[in-house]
Protein backbone atom coordinates (compact mmCIF):
# COMPACT_ATOMS: atom_id res chain seq x y z
CA UNK A 1 0.00 0.00 0.00
CA UNK A 2 1.22 3.36 -0.61
CA UNK A 3 -0.62 6.68 -1.02
CA UNK A 4 0.89 9.76 -2.25
CA UNK A 5 -0.72 13.38 -1.86
CA UNK A 6 -1.90 16.25 -3.93
CA UNK A 7 -2.92 18.05 -2.34
CA UNK A 8 -2.74 18.12 2.11
CA UNK A 9 -3.74 20.76 4.41
CA UNK A 10 -5.18 20.96 8.08
CA UNK A 11 -8.83 20.59 6.51
CA UNK A 12 -8.65 19.01 3.53
CA UNK A 13 -6.25 15.93 1.41
CA UNK A 14 -6.58 14.89 -1.94
CA UNK A 15 -4.84 11.34 -2.37
CA UNK A 16 -3.93 8.63 -4.42
CA UNK A 17 -4.07 4.77 -2.56
CA UNK A 18 -2.25 3.01 -4.41
CA UNK A 19 -1.15 -0.82 -4.33
CA UNK A 20 -4.66 -1.36 -2.33
CA UNK A 21 -7.87 -3.17 -2.89
CA UNK A 22 -11.96 -2.12 -3.10
CA UNK A 23 -12.52 -3.90 0.10
CA UNK A 24 -9.37 -1.92 1.73
CA UNK A 25 -10.70 1.32 0.26
CA UNK A 26 -14.09 0.98 1.52
CA UNK A 27 -12.44 0.14 4.81
CA UNK A 28 -10.48 2.89 4.96
CA UNK A 29 -12.74 5.35 4.12
CA UNK A 30 -15.39 4.05 6.78
CA UNK A 31 -13.01 3.55 9.70
CA UNK A 32 -12.40 7.44 8.97
CA UNK A 33 -15.44 8.51 8.81
CA UNK A 34 -16.94 6.19 12.07
CA UNK A 35 -13.90 5.20 13.88
CA UNK A 36 -11.94 8.14 14.96
CA UNK A 37 -12.81 9.66 17.90
CA UNK A 38 -13.69 13.42 18.57
CA UNK A 39 -15.05 15.40 21.43
CA UNK A 40 -18.66 16.47 21.03
CA UNK A 41 -20.54 17.97 23.61
CA UNK A 42 -23.00 15.33 25.10
CA UNK A 43 -24.65 16.67 28.68
CA UNK A 44 -25.65 19.99 29.15
CA UNK A 45 -26.74 21.43 32.42
CA UNK A 46 -29.28 24.29 32.16
CA UNK A 47 -29.43 26.71 35.10
CA UNK A 48 -31.24 29.21 33.14
CA UNK A 49 -32.53 29.59 30.13
CA UNK A 50 -36.08 32.18 29.03
CA UNK A 51 -34.53 32.71 25.45
CA UNK A 52 -37.07 30.88 22.66
CA UNK A 53 -35.33 28.08 22.05
CA UNK A 54 -36.14 25.48 23.91
CA UNK A 55 -33.82 23.65 26.49
CA UNK A 56 -33.35 20.26 24.39
CA UNK A 57 -32.72 22.74 20.68
CA UNK A 58 -30.03 24.45 22.45
CA UNK A 59 -28.39 21.63 23.42
CA UNK A 60 -28.62 19.93 20.42
CA UNK A 61 -27.26 23.29 18.65
CA UNK A 62 -24.03 22.85 21.12
CA UNK A 63 -23.64 19.52 20.58
CA UNK A 64 -23.19 20.05 16.90
CA UNK A 65 -20.33 22.87 17.60
CA UNK A 66 -16.98 21.12 16.90
CA UNK A 67 -14.31 21.44 19.18
CA UNK A 68 -10.73 21.38 18.93
CA UNK A 69 -9.46 17.51 20.03
CA UNK A 70 -6.37 16.28 21.34
CA UNK A 71 -6.74 12.74 21.38
CA UNK A 72 -3.02 12.63 23.49
CA UNK A 73 -4.86 14.10 26.64
CA UNK A 74 -8.09 12.77 26.23
CA UNK A 75 -9.24 9.10 26.14
CA UNK A 76 -13.01 7.32 25.83
CA UNK A 77 -15.42 7.44 29.17
CA UNK A 78 -15.25 3.47 29.19
CA UNK A 79 -11.59 3.19 28.65
CA UNK A 80 -11.02 5.81 31.50
CA UNK A 81 -9.26 5.10 34.72
CA UNK A 82 -12.22 6.86 36.25
CA UNK A 83 -14.80 3.70 35.23
CA UNK A 84 -17.17 6.30 33.19
CA UNK A 85 -17.88 8.23 35.82
CA UNK A 86 -16.73 11.46 34.14
CA UNK A 87 -13.49 13.20 35.31
CA UNK A 88 -10.67 15.27 33.77
CA UNK A 89 -8.76 12.95 31.93
CA UNK A 90 -12.17 12.15 29.89
CA UNK A 91 -14.30 14.84 29.78
CA UNK A 92 -14.27 18.78 28.82
CA UNK A 93 -16.11 21.19 30.80
CA UNK A 94 -17.86 24.33 29.56
CA UNK A 95 -19.36 27.41 30.50
CA UNK A 96 -21.59 29.71 29.13
CA UNK A 97 -23.54 32.70 30.60
CA UNK A 98 -25.20 35.36 28.77
CA UNK A 99 -27.88 38.07 29.18
CA UNK A 100 -29.12 39.82 26.02
CA UNK A 101 -29.77 41.76 23.81
CA UNK A 102 -27.25 40.06 21.55
CA UNK A 103 -26.89 36.76 19.68
CA UNK A 104 -24.98 33.98 21.76
CA UNK A 105 -22.07 32.99 19.52
CA UNK A 106 -20.10 29.48 20.27
CA UNK A 107 -17.14 32.12 21.26
CA UNK A 108 -19.16 32.98 24.43
CA UNK A 109 -18.41 29.01 25.35
CA UNK A 110 -15.41 29.07 28.06
CA UNK A 111 -13.71 25.60 27.60
CA UNK A 112 -12.33 25.07 31.42
CA UNK A 113 -9.19 23.31 29.25
CA UNK A 114 -8.27 26.26 26.68
CA UNK A 115 -6.78 23.25 24.11
CA UNK A 116 -10.77 22.22 23.81
CA UNK A 117 -12.01 25.37 22.64
CA UNK A 118 -14.39 25.70 19.49
CA UNK A 119 -13.38 25.03 16.31
CA UNK A 120 -14.80 28.25 14.81
CA UNK A 121 -15.97 31.73 16.94
CA UNK A 122 -18.78 32.68 15.35
CA UNK A 123 -21.29 29.67 15.44
CA UNK A 124 -24.60 31.79 16.34
CA UNK A 125 -26.32 29.66 19.13
CA UNK A 126 -29.48 31.50 20.17
CA UNK A 127 -30.35 35.54 19.48
CA UNK A 128 -31.39 37.07 22.88
CA UNK A 129 -33.78 40.10 22.79
CA UNK A 130 -33.84 42.98 26.33
CA UNK A 131 -34.20 40.58 30.05
CA UNK A 132 -33.53 37.03 27.93
CA UNK A 133 -30.89 34.84 29.61
CA UNK A 134 -28.73 31.93 29.16
CA UNK A 135 -26.61 30.25 31.57
CA UNK A 136 -25.71 26.97 31.58
CA UNK A 137 -22.39 23.93 31.94
CA UNK A 138 -21.82 21.24 29.50
CA UNK A 139 -19.85 18.37 29.20
CA UNK A 140 -17.88 17.27 26.27
CA UNK A 141 -16.62 13.54 25.66
CA UNK A 142 -14.82 11.69 23.18
CA UNK A 143 -16.63 9.00 21.64
CA UNK A 144 -16.95 7.71 17.90
CA UNK A 145 -18.59 8.69 14.80
CA UNK A 146 -21.16 5.24 14.80
CA UNK A 147 -22.63 6.26 18.26
CA UNK A 148 -23.57 9.63 15.89
CA UNK A 149 -22.73 12.20 13.38
CA UNK A 150 -21.29 14.96 16.18
CA UNK A 151 -18.31 12.88 17.01
CA UNK A 152 -17.47 12.28 12.77
CA UNK A 153 -14.23 13.94 12.52
CA UNK A 154 -14.45 14.02 8.62
CA UNK A 155 -17.11 15.76 6.10
CA UNK A 156 -16.79 14.75 2.51
CA UNK A 157 -14.92 11.22 2.56
CA UNK A 158 -14.82 9.26 -0.43
CA UNK A 159 -13.34 7.75 -3.02
CA UNK A 160 -13.33 6.62 -6.51
CA UNK A 161 -11.35 4.27 -8.85
CA UNK A 162 -8.72 5.08 -10.80
CA UNK A 163 -9.90 5.69 -14.45
CA UNK A 164 -7.80 4.18 -16.99
CA UNK A 165 -8.27 5.59 -20.53
CA UNK A 166 -7.68 4.05 -23.53
CA UNK A 167 -8.07 5.21 -26.72
CA UNK A 168 -7.02 2.38 -30.05
CA UNK A 169 -5.88 3.01 -33.62
CA UNK A 170 -9.49 3.20 -34.82
CA UNK A 171 -9.77 6.95 -33.61
CA UNK A 172 -10.44 8.71 -36.61
CA UNK A 173 -10.51 12.52 -34.45
CA UNK A 174 -13.70 13.11 -35.27
CA UNK A 175 -14.10 15.24 -31.78
CA UNK A 176 -17.87 13.77 -30.53
CA UNK A 177 -16.30 12.70 -27.66
CA UNK A 178 -14.23 15.61 -26.57
CA UNK A 179 -17.75 17.85 -26.86
CA UNK A 180 -19.40 15.08 -24.81
CA UNK A 181 -17.45 14.57 -21.92
CA UNK A 182 -18.87 17.39 -19.19
CA UNK A 183 -14.82 17.20 -17.15
CA UNK A 184 -12.97 18.34 -19.99
CA UNK A 185 -10.74 15.14 -19.67
CA UNK A 186 -10.29 14.88 -23.51
CA UNK A 187 -8.93 17.20 -26.41
CA UNK A 188 -8.06 16.48 -30.16
CA UNK A 189 -5.02 16.05 -30.89
CA UNK A 190 -3.30 16.00 -34.47
CA UNK A 191 -4.64 12.22 -35.61
CA UNK A 192 -6.59 10.69 -33.15
CA UNK A 193 -8.09 12.10 -29.56
CA UNK A 194 -5.57 12.90 -26.65
CA UNK A 195 -6.14 12.74 -23.14
CA UNK A 196 -5.70 16.78 -21.80
CA UNK A 197 -2.35 16.64 -19.37
CA UNK A 198 -2.93 16.47 -15.85
CA UNK A 199 -7.07 15.94 -16.61
CA UNK A 200 -6.92 12.44 -16.49
CA UNK A 201 -8.56 12.22 -12.40
CA UNK A 202 -11.26 14.67 -13.31
CA UNK A 203 -12.81 11.95 -15.21
CA UNK A 204 -15.35 10.74 -13.45
CA UNK A 205 -15.77 7.41 -15.57
CA UNK A 206 -19.53 8.38 -17.04
CA UNK A 207 -18.35 6.73 -20.32
CA UNK A 208 -20.54 9.12 -22.68
CA UNK A 209 -17.42 9.42 -24.48
CA UNK A 210 -18.13 6.16 -25.23
CA UNK A 211 -21.21 6.42 -25.92
CA UNK A 212 -20.32 9.68 -28.31
CA UNK A 213 -17.94 7.51 -30.07
CA UNK A 214 -20.97 4.62 -30.75
CA UNK A 215 -23.01 7.30 -31.86
CA UNK A 216 -20.48 8.58 -34.31
CA UNK A 217 -21.09 5.15 -36.25
CA UNK A 218 -18.20 3.52 -35.36
CA UNK A 219 -19.38 0.02 -35.59
CA UNK A 220 -19.70 -2.32 -32.48
CA UNK A 221 -17.30 -1.71 -30.10
CA UNK A 222 -16.41 2.35 -29.29
CA UNK A 223 -12.34 2.94 -30.19
CA UNK A 224 -12.41 4.58 -26.58
CA UNK A 225 -12.66 2.62 -23.51
CA UNK A 226 -12.67 3.73 -20.09
CA UNK A 227 -11.70 1.50 -17.34
CA UNK A 228 -11.20 1.32 -13.59
CA UNK A 229 -7.94 0.43 -12.21
CA UNK A 230 -8.84 -1.57 -8.76
CA UNK A 231 -5.52 -0.96 -7.18
CA UNK A 232 -5.52 2.53 -7.42
CA UNK A 233 -8.66 4.91 -5.86
CA UNK A 234 -8.30 8.89 -5.59
CA UNK A 235 -9.41 9.77 -2.49
CA UNK A 236 -10.88 13.28 -0.83
CA UNK A 237 -10.96 13.70 3.20
CA UNK A 238 -12.45 16.74 4.54
CA UNK A 239 -12.32 17.40 8.48
CA UNK A 240 -14.98 19.55 10.64
CA UNK A 241 -11.26 20.98 12.12
CA UNK A 242 -11.60 19.17 14.72
CA UNK A 243 -8.79 17.12 14.20
CA UNK A 244 -5.74 17.82 11.19
CA UNK A 245 -6.87 15.53 8.07
CA UNK A 246 -3.21 13.75 8.57
CA UNK A 247 -4.44 12.51 12.04
CA UNK A 248 -7.54 11.48 10.98
CA UNK A 249 -5.86 9.27 8.18
CA UNK A 250 -2.99 7.73 10.72
CA UNK A 251 -5.84 6.77 13.27
CA UNK A 252 -7.79 5.23 11.38
CA UNK A 253 -4.79 3.13 9.42
CA UNK A 254 -3.30 1.69 13.61
CA UNK A 255 -7.36 1.56 13.69
CA UNK A 256 -7.82 -0.96 10.63
CA UNK A 257 -4.46 -2.34 11.97
CA UNK A 258 -5.37 -3.25 15.47
CA UNK A 259 -8.80 -4.68 14.42
CA UNK A 260 -6.66 -7.21 12.12
CA UNK A 261 -4.61 -8.22 14.67
CA UNK A 262 -7.50 -9.01 17.15
CA UNK A 263 -9.27 -10.57 14.19
CA UNK A 264 -5.99 -12.86 14.06
CA UNK A 265 -5.71 -13.61 17.63
CA UNK A 266 -9.79 -14.52 17.71
CA UNK A 267 -9.40 -16.87 15.20
CA UNK A 268 -5.93 -18.69 16.22
CA UNK A 269 -8.29 -19.16 19.52
CA UNK A 270 -10.77 -20.71 17.86
CA UNK A 271 -8.61 -22.92 15.59
CA UNK A 272 -5.66 -23.38 17.71
CA UNK A 273 -2.91 -21.49 16.23
CA UNK A 274 -2.80 -22.01 12.80
CA UNK A 275 -3.75 -18.50 11.46
CA UNK A 276 -0.74 -16.39 10.33
CA UNK A 277 -0.55 -13.21 10.38
CA UNK A 278 -0.30 -11.38 6.97
CA UNK A 279 2.21 -8.57 6.21
CA UNK A 280 0.81 -5.50 4.22
CA UNK B 1 -31.89 29.59 13.78
CA UNK B 2 -29.66 28.96 11.03
CA UNK B 3 -28.58 25.47 11.48
CA UNK B 4 -24.90 24.80 12.63
CA UNK B 5 -23.99 22.13 9.97
CA UNK B 6 -25.35 21.18 6.81
CA UNK B 7 -28.10 18.26 7.24
CA UNK B 8 -26.25 16.71 4.60
CA UNK B 9 -22.51 16.49 4.67
CA UNK B 10 -21.55 17.94 7.97
CA UNK B 11 -19.89 21.05 7.03
CA UNK B 12 -20.33 23.97 9.66
CA UNK B 13 -22.08 26.63 7.51
CA UNK B 14 -23.62 28.99 10.17
CA UNK B 15 -20.81 30.95 10.38
CA UNK B 16 -21.78 32.23 7.16
CA UNK B 17 -24.88 33.07 7.50
CA UNK B 18 -24.50 36.61 8.96
CA UNK B 19 -22.46 37.67 5.91
CA UNK B 20 -24.38 36.09 3.07
CA UNK B 21 -28.04 37.78 4.91
CA UNK B 22 -26.23 41.17 4.50
CA UNK B 23 -24.82 40.72 1.27
CA UNK B 24 -28.01 38.99 -0.18
CA UNK B 25 -29.72 41.88 1.53
CA UNK B 26 -27.58 44.59 -0.34
CA UNK B 27 -28.88 42.72 -3.56
CA UNK B 28 -25.83 40.80 -4.80
CA UNK B 29 -26.45 37.65 -6.57
CA UNK B 30 -26.30 34.65 -3.82
CA UNK B 31 -24.68 32.39 -6.58
CA UNK B 32 -21.45 35.08 -5.95
CA UNK B 33 -21.77 35.11 -2.25
CA UNK B 34 -21.74 31.83 -2.20
CA UNK B 35 -18.74 31.13 -4.24
CA UNK B 36 -17.08 33.82 -2.47
CA UNK B 37 -17.56 31.95 1.28
CA UNK B 38 -16.31 29.02 -0.21
CA UNK B 39 -19.49 27.26 -0.06
CA UNK B 40 -18.85 24.62 -2.48
CA UNK B 41 -21.13 21.58 -2.54
CA UNK B 42 -24.60 22.34 -3.55
CA UNK B 43 -26.25 20.26 -0.30
CA UNK B 44 -24.31 23.19 1.62
CA UNK B 45 -25.45 25.96 -0.82
CA UNK B 46 -29.29 25.17 -0.25
CA UNK B 47 -29.02 24.95 3.80
CA UNK B 48 -28.38 29.12 2.98
CA UNK B 49 -30.11 29.40 0.17
CA UNK B 50 -33.59 28.09 1.76
CA UNK B 51 -33.34 29.55 5.29
CA UNK B 52 -36.01 31.49 6.68
CA UNK B 53 -35.19 33.21 10.05
CA UNK B 54 -37.84 33.39 12.35
CA UNK B 55 -36.40 33.28 15.73
CA UNK B 56 -37.61 36.93 16.12
CA UNK B 57 -41.12 36.26 15.37
CA UNK B 58 -40.49 33.51 18.26
CA UNK B 59 -38.97 35.66 20.40
CA UNK B 60 -42.50 36.77 22.41
CA UNK B 61 -42.93 33.38 23.23
CA UNK B 62 -39.99 32.49 25.19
Amino acid sequence: MNISFSRLDDTIARFTLGDSSPAFANAFRRTMIGEVPTLAIEEVRIYDNNSALFDEMLAHRLGLIPLTTDLRTYVRMEECSCGGEGCPGCCATYTLSVEGPRTVCSSDLIPADPKTAPVHDTIPIVKLVEDQKVVLEARAVLNIGREHAKWQPTLACGYKSYPVITIDERCDACGMCVDECPRGVLALGSRSVEIVEAKLEDCSLCKLCEKACLAGGIGENPAIHINQDDTRYLFVVESDGSLPVREIMEYALLRIKKKSEDLVDILNDISGGTVHEASS
Amino acid sequence: MIPVRCFTCGKVISTAWVEFKQRRDAGEDPKTILDDLGIERYCCRRMLLTHKEIIDDLIPYQ
